[in-house]
């Protein structure tokens, strides 16, 4: 016995509390401490991955009261390898940030605890199985998001900041609009106990409930159009922070709403409307895209593209669809999460951020330049990196579902982005060097951080099978509703003390 | 015209929530397997602790509540992030209007009796209606009052950090702490106690009282640091 | 119950329309209003209205606050079937602890959106928000 899924929030927690208490003692240990309590977690997840995989979901309960009474954690295959994903990429993170921009130790205080929140609460979104515990999850992960996206004191961080703010908000009212709607039907607020009464719902409260949680949770998922704060915050938040919110943040969006489509409410149509919410979110972000002269909002619009990609695989519906859906989310992680922190550094002292200040960069930084040419490379679908399995398994489960029309458009919509990602690395190695612009080498830590996700990004592409397994039950465990249902709420003796 | 067409918007949202709300029989629950019944119950009868509210707040979904009292401290975290202007920068305390000698007497003899009654509140808070956040609410008026009184008063910034960290650090551990005894999280390890006691409820007036003192430091701040900006 | 027009029982639904009125009225001011600091006025009312909605819905008729006091117990012994007597006299004790967390969900950000309109007065010298667009809505 490792330990338990409620480490992964009670642990960092306790560390937020106490890197402030730290910091009067040892001021480096500010930075030491999330990169420990993040290595433990991954230790902690990898482990319960390996005990899922044999004896099946952990369904965790808290003080001591079973569901639906108490409030319960689940690790089953899909929610433990969000987890691990998650974690290994909030420490891939904390590597490369480790000394970033040499902030002084009061922002650094600021920045790490902001941080390590930001990937507890996408954490305890995932875990959670009670819906008024994810949305304080959710705006856990929001006010950190905040705050990050207005970290560097320049004018345009705090209006991003806002414009994300008042979107966010808004959007988390009607997370709670729903919660009260579901409430007052049904009187519980456990997702395994609403799911198995919502048949008890009044019509009427099930459509409206499943439109504002849509509503709200559409904008961490970054569908459109709930998508306008998306490119803003993250040209203006730090690199590593625009890394996590591709990497992490989005991916706990996703996974929410998920969650509520699959499970929570079965309305017939939703998938459809998946499918089409998805397909323009990908269309017109991508169209978006090609027009950017920016290369952090050009990054942007790609990963609303992605997701948008990745919401129309599971409209898809079917097995395989989850499964290309979930694998695309894991991709995606990774390599936006590389393209975002090599492209940093290719932008390094520039204000503005234009693509052409990136021109001829491949001599001077030929690391940097490599991996980033990796990561387009891989996410544009070229085999064999990691991003062609992915966009291979959404078309074979189009095709098995016979959506000619849904291939077409993500076949069309490739060739969109492999124009726009060419584009920049064909600057990056073939344009001469602008005289003004001053390559700034990568720091040993963010040179070692971007490396592992470059290793990653191999391994996947040339061992699929590598990951595969995981997936496969990992998308098994989302559509068997009923088994869900029922290993939560068997969860069984209620501990009376 | 946007605002014409924003009206509409909002009169058809409106009238299609409450065609949805109408449908609830106001002032009657008719679900019949929720979880109120057994809350109601239990906390008399097994725990201890009078109010019901209170057993919810901390033990039933107590889990809600630290989430809260984290909300709470990024809160603070983010406030004094966006307004950090840099390490020799720090601003001076805006003064709006000085205040006249029987204001500045008055909020001193007030200032204990606030301190006194938000003590009061987060301490009986498994007992009476109040608890942890009521109760440090009411405390960080209390430092509201000083502050807007007296230019130069001034709040630990120290005193203040350590009293939300031990907080926060007491409301996780005593959370650990359960797993003592093959329990879970959160769950309770001391005796319950009789009803209606002070001393009563196990683990559940600790967790309050750190609550109290970690919401009350940090209004505070949150006050301070927002007075503190000055152009 | 249905709603039927000039029916008394609307007034029996005063709570819901209270409700909905100020969450509109928060709406309307988030989205429409040109100043930072209504905007985020607006933000508070609509949690104000939701908040309302969330108590309301568990609000039982005549119902007594869900604290068992030495007032309410009296002499009676703390038997398990006098606590279910007691208790269905109560209102639902889950929404009034929504409420609390949804409050100070609230209060945090509320405060910081404040901040953050600290931040760009300072740097703008105008609270307008026709005035601050520097990046594309």
């Amino acid at each position: 016995m490792v330990g338990t899924p409620v480490l992964f929030i009670a642990i960092p927690l306790l560390a937020a509390f106490l890197i402030p208490l730290l910091g009067f003692v040892w001021k480096e240990s500010v930075r030491i401490l999330p990169g420990l309590v993040l290595l433990y977690l991954l230790y902690l997840a990898v482990n319960l991955m390996g005990q899922v995989a044999h004896s099946g979901t952990i369904v965790e309960v808290i003080a001591g009261w079973a569901p639906p009474w108490g409030i319960n954690l689940v690790f089953s295959p899909l929610t433990g390898l969000l987890t691990t994903l998650m974690i290994l990429m909030g420490f891939i993170i904390w590597i490369y940030s480790y000394r970033f921009k040499n902030i002084d130790f009061r922002e650094a205080v600021k920045y790490f605890i902001l941080l390590l929140m930001m990937i507890t609460g996408s954490v305890g979104i995932v875990l959670t199985g009670d819906i008024f515990n994810q949305f304080v999850f959710i705006e856990i992960t929001s006010i950190s998001a905040y705050a990050l996206t207005a970290f560097y004191k320049g004018r345009d961080s705090a209006e991003a900041s806002f414009k994300y703010l008042i979107i966010g908000s808004l959007s988390s009212m009607f997370l709670l609009l729903a919660i009260v709607l579901i409430y007052s039907q049904l009187g519980t607020l456990n997702m395994a106990d609403i799911a198995d009464k919502a048949h008890l719902m009044k019509p009427g409260f099930k459509i409206l409930a499943l439109i504002f949680f849509i509503t709200g949770l559409g904008i961490e998922a970054e569908i459109f159009p709930l998508n306008g704060w998306t490119p803003d915050a993250y040209a203006q938040a730090p690199g590593p922070v625009g890394a996590a919110f591709s990497g992490i943040v989005v991916k706990a969006g996703v996974y929410a709403m998920i969650r509520v489509i699959f499970t929570l409410f079965d309305v017939s149509g939703t998938h459809q409307f998946l499918i089409i919410i998805g397909m323009i979110t990908l269309i017109i972000a991508e169209m978006a895209a090609v027009k950017q002269d920016r290369l952090k909002r050009m990054l942007a619009y790609s990963s609303i593209g992605q997701m948008g990609l990745v919401i129309v695989a599971f409209g898809i519906g079917t097995e395989e669809g989850v499964f290309a859906a979930l694998f695309l989310m894991l991709n995606h992680a990774i390599i936006k999460s590389l393209l975002f922190l090599s492209g940093s550094y290719l932008v390094y002292n520039s204000t503005e951020k234009y693509i052409h200040e990136t021109d001829g960069l491949a001599k001077h930084l030929p690391i940097t330049s490599f991996l980033f040419a990796l990561g387009a490379i891989a996410i544009v679908g070229m085999p064999p990196f990691a991003g062609f399995w992915s966009k291979w398994s959404i078309l074979s489960a189009a095709a098995h579902s016979n959506m000619i029309l849904v291939i077409v458009l993500i076949l069309s919509v490739s060739i969109i982005e492999l124009v726009y990602y060419f584009r920049v690395v064909n600057r990056i190695y073939f344009f001469p060097k602008q005289k003004e612009v001053e390559p700034k080498r990568p720091t040993i830590n963010a040179l070692i951080a971007m490396s592992i996700l470059g290793i990653l990004i191999l391994v996947i592409g040339f061992y699929p099978d590598s990951v595969t397994g995981y997936l496969h039950s990992a998308s098994q465990s989302l559509l068997e509703k009923g088994k869900y249902i029922q290993d939560v709420l068997s969860t069984g003796q209620l501990f009376i003390q | 015209m946007k605002k014409i067409l924003v009206l509409s918007l909002l009169a058809v949202f409106g009238v299609y929530l409450l065609e949805v709300l109408f449908k609830i029989d106001f002032g009657h629950q008719f679900f019949l397997h929720g979880v109120k019944d057994f809350y109601l119950t239990t906390s008399p009868d097994k725990m201890g602790v009078a109010n019901v509210v209170t057993a919810i707040v901390v033990n039933f979904r107590g889990f809600d509540t630290l989430g809260e009292v984290t909300v709470l401290f990024l809160a603070t975290t983010a406030m004094s992030s966006i307004l950090y202007k840099g390490r020799h920068q720090l601003g001076e305390r805006a003064v709006l209007f000085s205040s006249s000698r029987i204001v500045m007497t008055g909020s001193k003899l007030l200032f204990p009796a606030i301190i006194l009654l938000g003590a009061y509140v987060f301490i009986h808070g498994h007992l009476t209606p109040g608890g942890g956040f009521q109760g440090g609410v009411i405390i960080a008026t209390g430092f509201l009052l000083m502050l807007l009184s007296y230019e130069d008063y001034k709040v630990s910034h120290v005193a203040l950090s350590l009293v939300e960290s031990l907080a926060g650090i007491t409301f996780a551990s005593v959370g650990l702490l359960g797993f003592l005894n093959g329990g879970t999280f959160l769950q309770n390890f001391l005796p319950t106690g009789g009803l209606n006691n002070l001393i009563s409820g196990g683990v559940i007036p600790i967790i309050y009282i750190a609550v109290g003192f970690k919401v009350g430091a940090e209004l505070t701040g949150l006050i301070y640091t927002a007075l503190n900006e000055k152009d | 119950m249905e709603f039927k027009l000039f029916d008394l029982s609307i007034v029996e639904y005063a709570f819901f329309i209270t409700a909905v009125l100020i969450i509109l009225i928060g709406l309307y001011g988030a989205l429409v209003k040109k100043t930072l600091i209504k905007i985020v006025i607006g933000l508070s009312v609509l949690d104000a209205g939701i908040n309302l909605l969330l108590i309301s819905v568990g609000y039982v008729k005549s119902g007594t606050a869900p604290i068992f006091s030495p007032a309410l117990i009296k002499d009676m012994p703390l038997t398990l079937e006098n606590i279910k007597k007691l208790s269905e006299g109560m209102v639902d004790p889950v929404p009034q602890a929504l409420v609390l967390t949804a409050i100070v969900i609230g209060f945090g950000v509320t405060a910081v959106a404040l901040s953050l309109v600290i931040r760009l007065y300072r740097h703008h010298h105008t609270l307008n928000i026709d005035e601050i667009k520097n990046l594309k809505w």
